[in-house]
């Protein structure tokens, strides 16, 4: 009887950690599809796109998912084989720096001229 | 047949009366004489009505699908509903475009009929530089776009019209997006004619509000149903994909919103004047740079339907023309500022200068997140693509101190606010938003201390704004559009925190068990319609309390052109829109079935519609 017991609660707990795991990877494998372009689309990313291309990605993203590759891994193995135009997230690198920083350095100019213009009369 | 004559003649009218009227305009501004000012006048009725004669033409072709028409014949299709048909006339390139001069000229003339009290010279000018962007906008259908090109031989049937553009919410989603971007070339007009006259003060400021206005409702809702649309038609339950053509229609957006907040500094304190001018001049120029991304194609993105690069380049060079004129116009004429009195730290127009700052910087991120890519690739060859992740982290972490000085900003007062007026209740209010958002937090899967951080000062925003109705100054309409700005953000914050998604490959009577939720594919029947074969599911989704619904998502595949869509069927109360879409697989009998529960989604349009009846009201406000 104990035993049984023993034995069902395991059981249980496998069922339960299984699925509790398989719904994570789930969100995961959303995340990570959705900050991917389907490149054979117009401008939807893998997870918005039903095509060939973008199904069979998502097969690839769940796979290494449960190979137990990282998020990053998984984005820089789709970087070196696709190039930078899959990624929704650009690198930081020579060709974006100006995109990441450009805006911050308008913010701050800004800030110095309405300082300039109003306040420091 | 004779209506494509009618359509084309008038428009040749039209460009004949645009020029006639720039002549008058021109011996008018040296001649006192009243006749000349009617003449304009009565020309511009006529060239209304010449252009409201071509519109009507187009959309006769396209209701009697008469195939001797080009335009007709690439987007339309004899099985089309008659709903679809006439909103196809705007649909595709040319037809909006058409749609496009319409209102142009009949605002110039709501504008001629209503600015009668203002100095002659001012309309007089105000008109001419708007009838250089109709000039332009003829030109440019008779020469590259023409809605009336001809087919010989007649063909008997057309191509049909993408049929996701087949949609209620698309069918008036580009009018009315169109009415808000048309608008913004009034301003720009009337902008440049008072800086030539000498006339940026007070008069103008209240005057040009009210376009401004009326732009910034139009600009509002029209996003607002493209956005409704991407959500139940293209998105898979998203409604703001960052992508190209969407930014491209919110960059005048964010300069709109700043210009009717600089407009009333100038109203009230009359400062701020080359500034207003530079946003007046720039909200036309992103609507109209906006045109030329989105026609020339050079936009990788999802709402791309028609693009043809020769009218990519003719809208550039006129891009380039009056960019060209507006600067020259702006260093030949040099504004006084007026010297008046200081302005203090703490106090309205601080407030709302920021507003504009953060505005700009927004506008900034969005511009250059979307123009980058394209000079990259010209430049380098290398492609990069930017999306959502890009403009999350640039974005969300500045609304941070947005919201604080939204919260505070309206209850300063103009000039000088003395510090002691701030009373101690807000720290009260800070207390209930930092326990409101720590509960939040623990039940979402979000990033602690930023995620506090955003939802505390959106908290705080909801309570000022709230505040505000219960304070006596009067007026309303900005409290009711902060007021629902701050349930805005709010709803898009909880929205993100606890939509919950699941998809599964399923075929007919399979169960499936989620977090106590079953879904059960019960049936599925296919039916014929009128120019769309579709297959129609059956789902069961029984929750946590055991409650039944029933959802039947479609497959449809159209006729003409062959496209296969997906029809999403979402359940929405006011809580939460639970919404189900279902696709078909290769697999034989196979379904990807994608089950996502979103709260607070009615929130989010339904704080737009009131953030446009804030503006609505304020429009019909007096003073």
């Amino acid at each position: 009887m104990k035993k049984k017991i023993i034995f069902l609660t395991l059981l249980f707990l496998t069922i339960v950690s299984h699925s509790i795991s398989l719904e994570k990877n789930n969100k995961l494998e959303n995340k990570i599809s959705k900050n991917l372009r389907c490149l054979v689309c117009q401008g939807q990313s893998v997870y918005d796109s039903q095509s060939d291309f973008a199904i069979s990605m998502k097969i690839l993203i769940k796979n290494k998912i449960n190979k137990g590759e990282s998020e990053k891994e998984i984005y820089e193995f789709f970087r070196t084989q696709y190039g930078d135009w899959i990624l929704y997230e650009p690198n930081l690198n020579k060709n974006t720096i100006f995109l990441w920083i450009f805006p911050i350095i308008l913010f701050i100019f800004g800030g110095y001229l309405i300082f300039r213009n109003f306040f420091k009369k | 047949m004779i209506y494509n004559y009618l359509g084309n003649y008038s428009l040749v009218f039209c460009l004949i009366f645009s020029l006639i009227i720039f002549f008058l305009c021109f011996k008018s501004i040296n001649d006192p004489r009243k006749i000349i000012e009617k003449n304009i006048f009565s020309l511009l009725f006529l060239q209304l009505l010449t252009i409201i004669i071509s519109f009507f033409s187009l959309i006769i072709l396209f209701v009697l699908s008469d195939f001797s028409n080009e335009t007709v014949y690439n987007h339309s299709h004899t099985t089309k509903p008659i709903f679809y048909k006439i909103s196809g006339s705007w649909g595709n390139h040319e037809g909006s475009l058409l749609l496009w001069l319409f209102v142009l000229v009949l605002f110039i003339f709501i504008f001629s009929l209503t600015s009668k009290k203002h100095p002659k010279k001012y309309r007089i000018f105000t008109i001419i530089f708007h009838e250089i962007i109709v000039l332009g906008f003829i030109i440019f259908l008779l020469s590259v776009s023409n809605p009336f090109n001809m087919n010989y031989p007649i063909p008997y049937e057309g191509l049909g019209l993408n049929p996701i553009l087949q949609d209620p919410a698309l069918a008036i989603h580009p009018p009315i997006l169109y009415l808000g971007y048309v608008g913004s070339s009034i301003i720009f007009s009337s902008a440049l004619a008072a800086l030539v006259q000498g006339y940026v003060n007070k008069n103008w400021a209240s005057h040009i509000k009210k376009w401004i206005i009326i732009s910034w409702i139009f600009l509002t809702l029209g996003i607002m149903i493209g956005s409704i649309w991407a959500y139940y038609e293209l998105g898979w339950g998203g409604f703001w994909f960052w992508d190209a053509v969407e930014n491209v229609s919110l960059m005048p957006w964010f300069c709109l919103t700043a210009l009717l907040h600089t407009i009333i500094v100038l109203e009230k304190r009359n400062i701020l004047k080359s500034w207003t001018l530079i946003l007046s001049i720039a909200t036309f120029i992103l609507s109209l740079g906006g045109t030329f991304l989105v026609r020339s194609g050079i936009l990788n993105s999802v709402h791309t339907f028609a693009n043809d690069p020769s009218r990519g380049i003719f809208i550039l060079i006129f891009l380039f023309i009056i960019i060209f004129l507006s600067v020259i116009i702006f260093f030949l004429f040099q504004i006084e500022e007026s010297t008046s009195r200081k302005t203090f730290f703490l106090s309205k127009e601080t407030s709302l200068i920021i507003n504009n700052w953060f505005m700009m910087y927004f506008l900034s991120v969005v511009l250059i997140g979307t123009t980058y890519p394209i000079f990259l690739e010209v430049l380098t060859s290398d492609k990069v693509s930017v999306g959502p992740p890009f403009y999350n982290k640039l974005l969300i972490p500045f609304l941070i101190p947005f919201f604080v000085v939204m919260a505070f900003g309206p209850k300063l007062q103009w000039i000088k606010t003395k510090f002691s007026k701030i009373k101690y209740t807000n720290f009260f209010y800070f207390f209930i938003s930092l326990a409101a958002s720590v509960f939040i937090i623990r039940y979402s899967e979000a990033k602690y201390l930023f995620s506090t951080a955003i939802f505390v000062t959106s908290f705080i925003l909801l309570i000022k704004t709230i505040e505000g109705f219960f304070e006596k100054k009067n007026n309303f309409s900005q409290k009711l559009s902060h007021f629902s700005f701050s349930i805005f953000i709010l709803s898009i914050l909880l929205n993100g925190a606890f939509s919950t998604e699941f998809s599964a490959n399923m075929k007919q009577g399979d169960e499936l068990n989620i977090n106590n939720n079953s879904i059960k594919f019960i049936n599925l029947k296919t039916l014929n319609k009128n120019n769309y074969k579709t297959v129609i599911t059956t789902f069961e989704i029984k929750d946590k309390q055991g409650r039944i619904l029933k959802f039947n998502p479609e497959v449809r595949i159209y006729n003409q052109p062959e496209i296969l869509t997906s029809e999403a069927d979402i359940k929405s109360n006011i809580f939460s829109d639970k919404f189900l879409v279902v696709n078909l697989l290769k697999d034989d009998g196979y379904f990807n079935v994608r089950y996502q529960v979103k709260p607070f989604m009615s929130w989010i349009w339904f704080s737009i519609i009131l953030l446009t009846i804030g503006g609505i009201l304020s429009f019909f406000r007096k003073i």
